[in-house]
This record gives structure tokens, sequence and C-alpha cells, in this order.
């Protein structure tokens, strides 16, 4: 009797074997993972990571919302679908000021919101205005605070007024404002026609303080001179009217900005930027979000919306594209396992995921099994470990160097799969312009200080020179290849800091394990939960090294340089340099490109002789999407511009061998493109050709 | 007996609000804030920040405030999910968890306490060993390990059900048996134990003894003692499964309250994490409220003054 | 030891002859004892004998990953190519420590304080329980959380200091012999009804009321009459208790307030390799397959005791 019970279980043992064998054996037969059928309802399911925060653009932060912003919501300029560059949306055309700093954008005149009501550069007042109001305390109104005044708005500050009922100005104060932004001498220029209101926003900019006679107390006891500066002045707050946004007319949206910012255009495409309807808003106050109130703005509306299941949106007629926009709805589900999610798209139940979401172990099978399904494509997103630069040990740059040089980064890469390594600061294949201008700072660079190439080329790993480099620090390293000892290095005081996540845990031990290989040195692993994680790597409680990860704001340079801008301090080092800041001051003055980005260059140079980090690895796009989801491309932020997305029917037009889907022209998108940005082409044409004519007489 | 229940039912809502008291403790306690990111936030929006909530107020104040809100039954709205309010958030996803769990939990019952009869009426037997090795495989296997698997069996091996969320009748088969097999093990056990303690004790030699048959034995006298234990694991087990099972939830991606509520504490979402223990405790004394009267069922010599 | 309470007394032996009979029980004590020697001493042998230690890569050159099971690695490697066998061993401990110490706890306040409420009822009774109630209530994930900032690092207590250092120290142990230390504050509590619903049934019956009269006292009826009367219950809970707190470190350590790398435990090992089941299935069936070997002898084992032990099966 044991027997049989015996061979009952190992039956049902084997028989769940089988099924486990056959079903795993099926997936890697078939040409695409899992079922692959295009859906006839014209609706896309997309899985774009955690539940939105709010359906509201100036509120929620992160990318899942953003995705789902971008169907919702129109701004002036939309993301490029392959590139990110600006291209039309709300604003059929602009134009810069020579200056740099003055935009104006001529509005489409037949953009109306979900609910008919048309709109106008009022809306995107409004909009600007509400998104910076300290009332609503949105996180991510610093995006803005290149426009002028906008800052100390959205801070709450006040203008000083002499007894004469003169403005005191800011240059006359101190040199830089408060986000450390540097204040500029510019050519007062500006576009389109003068107003009252361009009058104001072009006089020299004014000083601004603290709203509160509390805060400014505490500045006092900073700059006791702006004490008896201040005596007896007139304190006037600066109001939302004071912000450099304006409508100049109906269709004419002006901003200001208090210094040429070159990427600022490229930014007004994010979120924080998005138009929103002042009526719905002023209506329901904060329930205007709700489903049964919303009123959008975008290609798509909300048809349903259960929170923590689906979103579902319906395309939206009232749209000024809506005629080229081929989906007729998006189902939006929040996922955040990365095994559940890969369970639904192989079963069908969606058609893409957002990024970084095949298990890290997958990936080199699912690269080879499904190539024109897979996305792996350049990423503006680097990772690095950041130091405490200013406790011991790591307060010696040699030290610093030692480690950084130590860990073999290629070899990371390797592990990570799709990464690359991350060789200087700023990620190499982003910004193609700036890689020029950094190698010829490079090379100049290297002769100026006696680099060797051969030890310039190995920056990216040289454990021998570690060795030497923690050595001359005063922490000597014994032994033999495998087996390195570094008896006095004192351990208690270093650690590395992370937090939980599963590719962050494994870069952790590869990174213990690099250490105690090369230099002999065992640091002790601390993995936080992200709320106990941030506050003791931002407040620089932390000792020795804290992982960090950075996804570029915007396509420029400087959103990763300006993170250890002083006054920004976003960089959790607790290091501040007057150099550097200097450097990168001068390089927003500077409105030529290759000027520019030679001074950045510079000021990369100089911060990473500092070895303020151990540069580990680019991240590279790592999501799939079925084949026959068109018009839907690997962008380096994973921001999908919707209105281009489309299902194909017709299984030979799908796509195939995604790695060059890049460089593909798949002729509806490309004309859904040129025609789209044909008006701001055109539109420059047409200046041109004006300015041809006012030059010949 | 009337008047015990009637205390305790008093009991209940200022112990609930102790435990609020101290969870909203344990919450202040903790690193990190709601509006804490990965980008560092400018000085005078963190200060609007703390303006608007009242965190700039001391800690007394904003505790007398958040009290005097919670006696009104009103636990405001979500920090994080703006223009959610806490009551709201509980009501829309307390019936998911209530399906699945009340659903796991009967065929937890069903399997664990036939599986326990069986055992302790044949003890020693194949038969005991046959019932508790089954039973006890939910217990000796994770859950999060149990749900994958049947995602492969029965998704992508035997394509009968959608892998995962919540879309119908049959989305609920696989979560609710990898639920059932946790639980199941307990009872399962916990029913053996209690019956082979009751088999041997003397009122049921009693019993026997006056030469009744053993079915009425076991029916009439055995089965009621024998499940005090099961019994009292079934209070705050029901009251946990209310509150949400977030592995399970997170594996077949099922919208119930418990990846909510660990979302929140995560999120250090005071007012929605506030509200859930709020509503947890009161239904924890509830159950067991529940479970003492059905002592007094189960067992005469159980009375309460 | 064996000797002398044989010598004593024959419920020792009486009890082990009856374990003797539940087959499956003896298998799962020679089981149980059979992993806590591997646990305890393989991690030496792999170290000494073979040179492999549970958190060592392979060499910069040859990153070999995910390998199979082979004469070099029997358990096969992980993805970072770590000996999936050094870290099961490595991770057993950890785990059977994490169960151990749970156990112990709610053995010890579960047992005690429920037995008292029950035995004293009306008043205590429904104030001791409603402190359950009221811990129960109260998210224990917060407790952890605050828990671990606020004994980090310079202010961890030194008993914990002390224990860990005994392991070899450093501050990812704290933390582990903290999450212990946590895991055993909330495990005790439905033991502790469980006792309470026992006794509250048991209280009234003849023998008690027999002791109560030849004077003993309520310590001694407590301890000595009633608690061995539910020893039933009670080991079949404790023995359940440790999947459960193996479990819920497991999930801990997913939220990142668990266990800290590179330390693993079977919980952890087995929520890595469940992503993993159809491309490198070892990375799942070896730890999860020793777990659940180790925790099927356990309850068998438990099972078998609460029968040994039974009194009312010695009158038999």
């Amino acid at each position: 009797m044991r027997c049989s019970l015996g061979k009952v279980r190992l039956g049902v043992f084997s028989l769940v074997l089988s099924l486990l064998v056959s079903s795993c054996g099926t997936s890697a037969k078939g040409k695409y993972y899992g079922k692959t059928v295009a859906p006839t309802d014209g609706i896309v399911r997309y899985v774009t990571g955690s539940e939105p925060r709010s359906l509201d653009p100036a509120i929620g932060t992160g990318q899942p919302e953003a995705r789902i912003y971008m169907a919702l919501f129109d701004g002036l300029v939309e993301y490029h679908p392959k590139d990110m560059s600006p291209i039309p949306a709300l604003a059929e055309s602009w134009e810069i000021s020579s200056d740099g700093t003055e935009y104006l954008f001529n509005l489409r005149k037949n953009a109306k919101f979900s609910d008919g009501t048309p709109i106008t550069a009022k809306d995107f007042v409004y909009s600007f205005r509400r998104a910076l109001s300290p009332e609503l305390t949105a996180e991510n109104a610093v995006l803005a605070y290149f426009i002028k005044y906008s800052q100390a708005y959205n801070s709450g500050q006040v203008f000083v007024k002499d007894s004469s009922g003169k403005f005191l100005l800011k240059e006359a104060a101190e040199p830089k404002n408060e986000a450390g932004l540097p204040v500029v001498e510019l050519a007062k220029t500006s576009v389109g026609t003068q107003t009252e209101f361009d009058k104001f926003i072009n006089e020299p900019e004014r000083l601004t303080v603290a709203g509160t006679e509390k805060e400014r107390t505490k500045l006092y006891e900073k700059d006791t001179k702006l004490k008896d500066k201040l005596a007896g002045m007139e304190f006037v707050p600066v109001t939302p009217e004071n912000v450099g946004v304006e409508a100049v007319d109906d269709f004419k949206f002006r901003i200001k900005l208090n210094q040429p910012a070159p990427y600022f255009l490229g930014l007004l495409a994010h979120q924080f930027f998005k138009v929103v309807p002042q009526h719905t808003i002023e209506k329901h106050g904060k329930n205007w979000t709700r489903p049964e109130n919303i009123v959008t703005s975008g290609t798509f509306k909300v048809a349903q919306y259960r929170p923590y299941d689906t979103l579902n949106l319906t395309k939206d007629e009232n749209n000024w594209d809506a005629e080229n926009v081929k989906l007729k709805g998006i189902e939006f589900y929040p996922l955040e396992d990365q095994t559940t999610m890969m369970n639904l798209y192989k079963a069908g139940s969606i058609d893409a995921i957002f990024n970084h979401t095949v298990p890290a172990a997958w990936i080199r099978e699912i690269m080879a099994a499904y190539p024109d399904e897979y996305m792996n494509h350049p990423e503006a997103a680097t990772e690095f470990y950041v130091i405490s630069v200013k406790k011991p040990p790591m307060d010696n740059v040699k030290v610093r160097q030692a480690f950084a040089l130590a860990v073999d980064r290629k070899a990371l890469a390797k592990l990570l799969v799709v990464k690359k390594p991350l060789v200087d600061f700023t990620p190499e294949g982003i910004f193609p312009q700036y890689e020029e201008a950094r190698k010829k700072v490079q090379d100049v660079k290297l002769k100026e200080l006696n680099i060797s190439e051969e030890q310039w080329k190995n920056r990216i790993f040289d454990p021998e020179r570690a060795r030497k480099l923690l050595g001359e620090a005063g922490f000597a390293v014994s032994g033999s290849d495998g087996n390195f000892q570094c008896q006095n290095f004192p351990i208690e005081n270093v650690s590395i800091l992370y937090n939980t996540s599963e590719s962050n845990k494994v870069t952790a031990e590869f990174m213990q394990d690099q250490w105690k290989k090369n230099l002999g040195i065992t640091v002790p692993l601390k993995n936080m939960e992200f709320k106990t994680f941030l506050p003791t790597l931002t407040k620089v409680e932390y000792q020795g090294f804290g992982r960090r990860g950075w996804n570029a704001d915007y396509m420029d340079p400087f959103t990763y340089l300006g993170l250890f801008y002083t006054e920004a301090n976003d960089g959790a080092t607790g290091w501040s340099d007057k150099k550097y800041d200097e450097l990168l001051a001068k390089a927003n003055r500077t409105i030529d490109t290759e000027q520019r980005f030679t001074i950045l260059a510079e000021a990369e140079f100089y911060m990473m002789q500092q070895q303020l980090v151990v540069p580990l690895s680019t991240a590279a796009t790592n999501w799939m999407k079925k084949p026959y989801l068109k018009g839907f491309y690997p962008n380096p932020g994973t921001l999908h511009a919707w209105k281009f997305a489309y299902i194909e029917p017709d299984s030979a037009k799908w796509d195939k061998d995604v790695y060059n889907i890049m460089k593909e022209k798949d002729s509806l998108f490309e004309e859904q493109l040129a025609k789209l940005i044909s008006t701001q082409t055109q539109f420059e044409e047409k200046s041109k050709a004006e300015a041809a004519k006012t030059a010949t007489p | 007996m009337l008047l015990f229940i009637i205390k305790r039912l008093l009991v209940i809502v200022p112990m609930a609000l102790i435990v609020v008291s101290i969870t909203w403790g344990l919450v202040r306690l903790a690193p990190g804030n709601f509006y804490s990111g990965e980008k560092k936030l400018p000085i005078a929006i963190e200060a609007n920040i703390r303006e608007k909530y009242g965190l700039d107020k001391p800690w007394y104040q904003q505790y007398a405030m958040m009290i005097s809100n919670v006696v009104r039954g009103d636990f405001g709205d979500s920090l994080k999910y703006e223009g959610q309010s806490v009551n709201e958030i509980i009501r829309r996803h307390l019936p998911y968890s209530a399906i699945l769990g009340f659903s796991a939990y009967l065929l937890a019952l069903f399997i664990g306490l036939s599986a326990g009869l069986i055992a302790s009426l044949k003890q020693n037997s194949k038969f005991d060993y046959g019932a508790m090795s089954i039973s006890m495989t939910g217990q000796s296997v994770p859950n999060f390990v149990i749900g994958p698997i049947l995602v492969l069996i029965f998704s992508f091996g035997l394509y009968l059900l959608p892998p995962a969320r919540y879309n119908g009748i049959l989305s609920l088969i696989m979560p609710v048996i990898t639920l059932a097999a946790i639980y199941a093990a307990y009872i399962a056990r916990l029913t053996r134990a209690g019956m082979l303690e009751v088999l041997r004790s003397d009122y049921i030699r009693t019993a026997r003894a006056k030469g009744l048959s053993e079915w009425t034995v076991l029916l009439r006298h055995a089965i009621k003692g024998g499940l005090i234990p099961v019994v009292s694991y079934t209070g705050p087990a029901l009251a946990g499964l209310l509150a949400g099972t977030v592995v399970v939830e997170k594996v077949f991606a099922y919208p119930g309250l418990g990846s909510v509520f660990i979302q929140a504490l995560l999120n250090r979402d005071e007012p929605l994490i506030l509200g859930v223990v709020a509503f947890l405790s009161i239904m924890i004394m509830i159950f067991n409220l529940l479970v003492d009267i059905s002592y007094a069922f189960l067992d005469p010599r159980i009375r309460y003054e | 030891m064996e000797n002398e309470t044989v010598k004593g007394t024959s419920l020792w032996k009486d009890a082990w002859k009856r374990l003797k009979k539940n087959k499956l029980s003896v298998f799962g004590l020679y089981f149980v004892a059979f992993i806590a020697l591997l646990v305890f001493l393989g991690p030496i042998l792999l170290s000494y004998g073979f040179g492999i230690t549970p958190d060592q890569m392979p060499s910069n050159s040859d990153l070999l990953r995910s390998m199979p099971p082979s004469l070099k690695h029997w358990m096969g490697t992980d993805d970072s190519g770590r000996d999936i066998l050094a870290r099961v061993l490595q991770g057993g401990r950890i785990s059977l420590m994490v169960g151990l110490i749970s156990t112990f706890v709610s053995l010890l306040v579960g047992v005690s304080y429920g037995a008292i409420a029950g035995y004293f009822g009306g008043r205590i009774d429904s104030i001791m329980m409603r402190i359950v109630d009221a811990i129960y209530s109260i998210p224990y994930i917060l407790i952890v959380i605050v828990l671990l900032k606020v004994f980090e690092g310079k202010n961890t207590p030194e008993f914990i200091k002390s224990i860990s250092n005994t392991f070899g120290g450093g501050e990812a142990l704290n933390q582990i012999f903290l999450l212990f230390l946590a895991l055993g504050l909330v495990s005790w509590l439905t033991m502790a009804r469980v006792v309470r619903g026992q006794i509250l049934s048991l209280k009234n019956q003849e023998f008690v009321l027999a002791a109560k009269a030849t004077g003993v006292s309520t310590f001694g009826i407590i301890f000595r009459h009633l608690v061995p009367n539910v020893f039933g219950p009670v080991i079949v809970y404790a023995t359940l208790t440790i999947p459960s707190v193996m479990l819920t470190e497991a999930f801990l350590s997913y939220l990142g307030i668990g266990v800290q790398a590179p330390y693993a435990s079977w919980g952890s090992m087995a929520a890595d390799g469940i992503k993993n089941i159809s491309i490198f299935p070892w990375q799942l069936i070896f730890p999860s397959v020793t777990m659940a070997l180790t925790l099927f002898s356990l309850n068998f084992l438990g099972d078998g005791l609460r029968d040994a032990l039974d009194p009312q099966t010695r009158k038999f």
C-alpha cells in the first residue's frame, strides 16, 4: 500500500515536472514570446509601473505618470518619439530671442480641451502660474526656475522697494540667486510685440528676499550687510502676475527666462509644463482629477479609472490632432512585479511594458530568442557610487581614486548584460556633440598634467595603480594576486549604501567582491528600504559609498554636471568647489554651443580628477513590445508620444529585428512626423526669408 | 454573557485609538518623509509642503489634530495619492481582499478540517501521513513559489487560466488556491492536535463507554472541543486576510488591500497607514470577540464572568 | 545528560518509545539533525576542503554565471556565479536561527502569557488579551523599520553586538540579529491566544480543582498542571511558527529590511530563484527543496512529539 501511495505521488510529481518543462519548451520554440495576436479593438494595453500619484500633471513626478500625462495632456511641445528632441504640439511654431532668454510661441487656433473649450494662451499662463504656486507644492517646480521670478513666486519671496519707490536690483545685492543659478548680464532683446508686461519683465532683475521676517532673520545671520541694506525698506510680495509668462494675444504665448538655457525648449515637453483646464480646476478644486470631473487637453481622455487596477483612456475627438491619432484607446495597468508583467506579456494580455522590466537573468536568452521584440537601445541613465568625501579615509583623493580604479567596470557591464561601462561622468552615446568637445578638452588636459596615454586609457580599470595609490595614501596593500590584504584600512569607516532592488544588490555584491579581490578590503554592504535610504544619502550621513543613478531630465550634459553644483547640492557627496561652480556658471552664460560644451567638459574633467564618484555603468533600455505595435520607439527616456502608436494587423508588416528600429523608415510614422514638424520649419524659413528681405535694402 | 459582549464592544474604540496613536508615533520615528524623493527638494518647496500639511506645528498639536479627526472617523486624504480620501481607498480595495480572503479560508477549512480529522482518527496510519503531507505542502513551500508554479502549469502549460490581474471569477482560482494552501496546513495540524487531545479525554471515553456510536461521539462531542485551537487561530487569521495578503496580491497583480497598505507603509503615507491600522485593529477585536463567544458554545466548561 | 533524564524518570524514555512508533517523525528527527549538522559544519568543510565560500564570485576574466550543477558546483551557481551549495548551507544557518529564536520566544513568552491570562480570566484576561490585539494590529513592518533605524550603527545594544561578535560580527550580522529580535517580538502573539483558549477550557476540569483543593500554589497549578496539558497544541503551533517566521523573514528581505547581502536565507534564495524557474531551475529547486524538506521534517517531528508527550496518551 505504501508503495502505491509513493507511486501516486511520484506520478503527480512527474506530471507537474513535465508540464513545467513543456511550458518552458513552447516558449523557447516560437518566433514570438508567447501569444502574439494583434488586437482588433484598436486598444493598446500597456504596463507603466507603479500606481500614478495623481492624474494632475503638475503633481506626479515619476516616469510612470509621465507616460500617462503624455496621453492625457498636451504641452507647447512634445518629445520626438525617437530622439526626444522637442517637436511642435500645441505650439505650431516658435522663435527665440538672440540672447536666448525670450521665447515666443505661436499656438494652434483649433486646439480644444476634452469638453470642447478652446485652448488659448491664457490657459498656458494659468497652467504655468498654477504649477508654480506655493500652495500647490509641486515637487517639480524647480524645473521651471529658469523662468524669470518663478522661483521667487514659488518660494513666497518679496521684492524690496526703497523710500523713493524704486526696486532694489539683484546684481547689486548678491552675485547669485538661491538655486545657485548664476545671474547674467544680458542684452535686453525680445521677440514679438512690445507690451507693458514685456517692458516690466525685461527690466534688470529685481532683488528678491525671503517673504517672512523669520526667514529673513536667518539670512541676516549669514550676511550682516543685508540687514543694513534692507533696513527701512518696503517689502512687496512677488505675485503670480510677476512670473515671466505672458499671453501676448489669444494665440501668442511668451516666456522670459532669467538666463539663457539652451535646453529649455526641450524641457518644455516635460509634464510640468502641460496645459490644464482652468474652468474645471476652479469648479472642482482638488477633486478635479476624479474620473467624473476631469477635463484633459491631450490626444486621449479618461474613460474609466480603477486605481491599482486599470486606467482606461479613449481617443479624444475634440483634440486638434485627432485625425492623426490611430489608436482608439489605451489601457494602463499599474504593475511593478517583473515576473508578473512578463507573464501577462507572454499570455498576450499586454502589448508593451515599460523600461527595465525584463529580469536581468533572462536578458541574454530573451535577447537572442526574440530579436523582434526585445528593446536594447541607449538610454540617458547612468549608475554610479557617490563618495562621502568629507569623512576619512575617503577624504583623501588618492584613496578615492584607488577604489575607483579597482573595479572592473567591463566585467560589471557584462554581469548586468545590456549595460555599458560608464567611463567618465556623463554617459557616452547620448550627447555626441558634447563628447567631441570632451575629447578635445581631455587631450589638452592630459598634456598639461603630464598623464600618459596608457594611464588615461586604463582609468576604467587599473588594479595595479589602485594598490599603489592606496599605498601612497598610507594604506599599504600586501600579498599577491588572489590574496591581497590591506591590514590598516579602517574598514569600520566605510560601507556600500544602497536601496532595495535586485539589480542594486547584484551590483553591490559585485563591488564588494572586486574590492576584496583587488585591494584586499571587504567593504560591508548596507541595504536600506527606499525611504530610510533617502535621508541617509541626501544628508550625506553615510560613510564610504552610496548608490546613485541619474536619469536625464533634459537632453543636455548639464543635467548630469549640475548635480555637483554647490547650492543645488544634489550630488550627496558633501563636496563643494568654487572653481567648479564658476565653470558651470560660465557655461550657462555662453550661448555658442561648442564653446559652452568645451567649458562643461573642462568642468567634468576637473570634477573627475577629484573622484567624487565611482562611475559604474550606462543603462540601456530593457523592455519588450509586441511586433504589431508600431510607431513606438525605444527612445532614451522611454517616453512615448501616443499619437504615433498604431496596431498593424498585417503580420507581414510587423516590426522585425528591432535592434535597428531607430534607423528603419516606417512611412506611416515618418509622414505623420514630417507633417507635424513642418509648421515650425516653414515658420523658420519664412522668418529667414523676411530677415533676408529686410537686410538687402 | 451579554454583559461580557457589551463590555468587549465598548472597549473596541478606545483600543483602536491607542493602536492608532502608537502607529502614529512609529510613523513619525521612521526615517524619511512622504515627500522625500530621489531629487533633493529646494528648501522653500519643502517648507511649503510642511506648512500645507501642518508638519511645522509642534508634535502635540499635530497629534491632537490627528486624533480629533480619527475620532470623527475622518482620516483625511492620502498624502501620496492626491485627492483620494483614505476611507474611499479602503472601501475600494476591501471587497477584493474580502472575496479572496473568505474564499481562500473556506477552501482551507474544507481541506484542513478533512485532513486533520482523517489524520486524528487514523493516527500513525498511511492516511495520517498522506493527509498531513498534502496539507503541509502549503506550509513548507513558500507561497511566492507555489503561485508562480501554478501560473506555469495552468496559464502556460494548460492555457486554462489568466496568469494575473483580476478579471472575473477565473482569475480568482489560482490566488485562492495559493492562499488556501498556507491556511490549510495550519488548520489541518491544529485540528489533528486538538482532536487527538479531545478523543482521549475523559468525557469522550465516558461517551464511548455509554455505547454511543463512534459517529455520534465524534460529531456531537469530540469535534466541538477539538476545534478550539482552530477557532483561536481563525480570529486573527481572518482579520489578517481582510487586511490583504501582499505576496499573493503581488504575484497575481490582484487589487487587494494588502499591497495598498504595504505601499502606504513604504511611502510613509500616514493617513492611509492610520486608516488601515484602525480598520485592522477593529476587525481583530471583533473577530476575537466572536472567537471568545464561540468558545462558550464549543465547550460548556468555558464561562465568562 | 541523556542518561540522567532516563534514570530520573521514565517519562522521556516512554516518550521516545512512542515517538519511534511514528515513522515519519523519526525520519523528521534524523533529517533535522542531519541538516543542522550540515549547516553547521558544511561551510567550514567547503571553504577548507574545496576553497568555496558563499560570496565568492568567479575571477574577472571568466564570468561564468548561472551554471547548472557540475562536479565543482554540486548545486550549480547563481546569477553572480556564486556556488549555490555554499549559499544554501550558509542560508540554512540564518533560516534555522530565525526559526529557532522566534520559536523559543513564542514558547517562552507566548505560553506563559496565554496561560496566565487564561487561568486568571476576567479583567486580567481582558487587559492582557487586548494588549495582544493591540500589538497584533500594529504593522510589524513599521516596527522593524523603526527598530533598525533606532538601533543602527553605534546604537546597537551591547547584547546584540556580543551575540553577533561570536559569529564574526559586523554591521550586517548586527542587523540580522536585530531582525531576529524584531521577529521574536511579534511571533508569540498567536501562541498566546492558542494557549489561552486551551487553558480556558481546561481550568475548570476536575484535576485542576483537585490541585487547588490540595493547596498547590497558583504558579504550580498553571505551570505544573495546566501547561503540560496543552503541550499538544503548543508543540504543533510552535512547529507552525517556524515556517511562518522564515517566510516573514523572506518577505522582509524582499522589502529591504531583512537579511543583509551578501548573506542570504533559504526564503530569500527561493524568492530570487523563482524568477528564473524557466531558465535556471536549479536556482529555485535546491534552496526550496532543502527548505521544504526541513520544514516537513520539523512539522512531522512536531506532530510526533505532540503524540509522544501527550499526557493522555501516557495513560494507555
